[in-house]
């Protein structure tokens, strides 16, 4: 029992493996609602745009570490979220000193770059601190029943693609398809690479669309237009004229 | 399959959203988890910059190809935009479907300029290269609202989104064979 909470408590403090993605822990942040967060992170952005001086800046940098350490985001997880903009970083400054020289372009350049990064940071933290299900929650709020169904089923299907991707290759290699890692990884071999995968997964798409549409208006949801066919005691009569009418048509 | 794919003619993205069937909404869902699918795949293993535009573009023309209407490919492009920012995928959170809007709805505008631009790899690699430089749009942007010098910004994403542009059009050139092939097994209309 011990080794497993050990093992329990070792799992939270490791960083999570990919930049923006959730990370397992308690924290104030994460006990906000995801309403908050994203008013709290255009409120930071914002502030990002409109600081010019050194000093309000600082107190921003400041507040934005504040805000993603008090998340309990490691040093690691920072590198990871931010490393992208290190590169962002280099060729502003980079442009800066060549336009400008170094004495007149080293703090504008400097000063872009770090609000760039403050702009980006409180995305980064709503996306790190915020499970799936509670931005769920939020956006079916905003969105109509309709848009919700497509990303929502969308989103449910994200792992039986990925799942049917592997079989489709895995499937394809057996039959002698060039499909292996090296090759893939070459913009010049993914014609070939499309070739063999693309085909199959659009139509796995289309027969898997139109099954579970069909399934969806079996249960009453389907077109906007055809809202009348879900009133129950609608759909019952016209199947009997349907079927009295097929019985009149039927020789048998 | 193509006869149950309700065939319309290209009007506003009102009526095309009402007009809609289920499946066509829903296989413009997939198409949208296949570039989600894509950009996670490519993510782990490539540090080449812009090369997730290439899936990007591919799909989203590859959505207003199989779904005719205006308004195809910005719902591919919001559908991806909010499935990326739901699975952490974006560095911008919610920003990030600005991302994957704006080339959908520059591909809508080259199917109202020319409806049967999937078939012709002129039109798509044109089509793929506008869409994909949308980029420039929010590179600027950004730059622009900081107070970054206007000759800065125009260097800064020139080199941003010149690699985008590039994959997004060799994304494009894939899809009149992809279509060409769809239609011979009229899997499409």
């Amino acid at each position: 029992m011990a080794r497993l909470k050990t093992y329990k408590e070792s799992l939270l403090r490791q960083p999570t493996g990919h930049a923006y993605q959730f990370r397992a822990t308690d924290s104030p942040i994460h006990r906000l609602g995801a309403g908050w967060k994203v008013a709290i992170g255009c409120l930071l952005s914002v502030a990002a745009f409109a600081a010019r001086e050194p000093w309000v800046l600082a107190g921003l940098l400041l507040l934005n570490a504040f805000y993603y350490f008090l998340a309990r985001l490691k040093l690691a997880d920072f590198w990871r979220d931010t490393r992208f903009f290190a590169v962002q970083m280099i060729i502003i400054v980079s442009l800066y000193l060549l336009r400008f020289g170094v004495a007149d372009g080293l703090w504008p350049g400097a000063r872009t770059a770090l609000q760039i990064l403050l702009f980006f940071v409180p995305g980064v933290v709503l996306l790190r601190t915020t499970q799936t299900r509670e931005m769920a929650q939020g956006l079916r709020r905003v969105l109509s029943p309709r848009m919700s169904f497509v990303v929502f089923s969308s989103l449910r299907f994200v792992p039986f693609f990925a799942r049917e991707l592997r079989e489709i290759t895995m499937a394809q290699r057996l039959r002698g398809a060039p499909l292996n890692f090296p090759r893939c990884i070459y913009p010049w071999n993914w014609k070939d690479v499309f070739h063999c995968l693309a085909i199959p997964l659009i139509v796995r798409a289309l027969k898997t669309a139109h099954d579970a549409a069909l399934s969806a208006e079996a249960r009453g949801f389907g077109r906007q237009t055809s809202c009348e066919s879900r009133v129950p005691g609608r759909l019952l009569p016209q199947r009997q004229e349907n079927s009295s009418s097929n019985a009149e048509k039927s020789p048998f | 399959m193509a006869n149950e794919f309700q065939e319309r003619k290209t009007g506003s993205a009102y009526a095309f959203w009402n007009k809609l069937t289920l499946r066509d909404a829903l296989y413009l869902g997939f198409c949208a988890v296949f570039i989600v699918i894509t950009r996670a795949a490519l993510r782990l293993h490539l540090s080449v910059p812009g090369h997730a535009m290439f899936f990007t573009i591919f799909f989203l023309v590859l959505g207003r190809a199989c779904v005719p209407g205006t308004g195809a490919a910005s719902l591919v492009g919001f559908v991806a935009g909010l499935l990326s920012m739901l699975l952490g995928m974006g560095k911008g959170g919610p920003l990030a479907v600005l991302k994957f809007v704006l080339p959908g709805l520059v591909v809508d505008a080259g199917g109202i300029v020319c409806p049967q631009f999937s078939a012709s790899y002129a039109a798509c690699i044109g089509v793929g290269a506008i869409a994909s430089a949308t980029r420039f749009i929010t590179f600027f942007l950004v730059d622009w609202l900081i107070g970054m010098e206007q000759e800065v910004i125009l260097q800064h994403v020139i080199i941003a989104s010149a690699m985008n542009t590039l994959f997004g059009a060799l994304g494009a050139a894939l899809i009149p064979s992809i279509v060409r092939r769809l239609k011979i097994h009229q899997l499409i209309p």
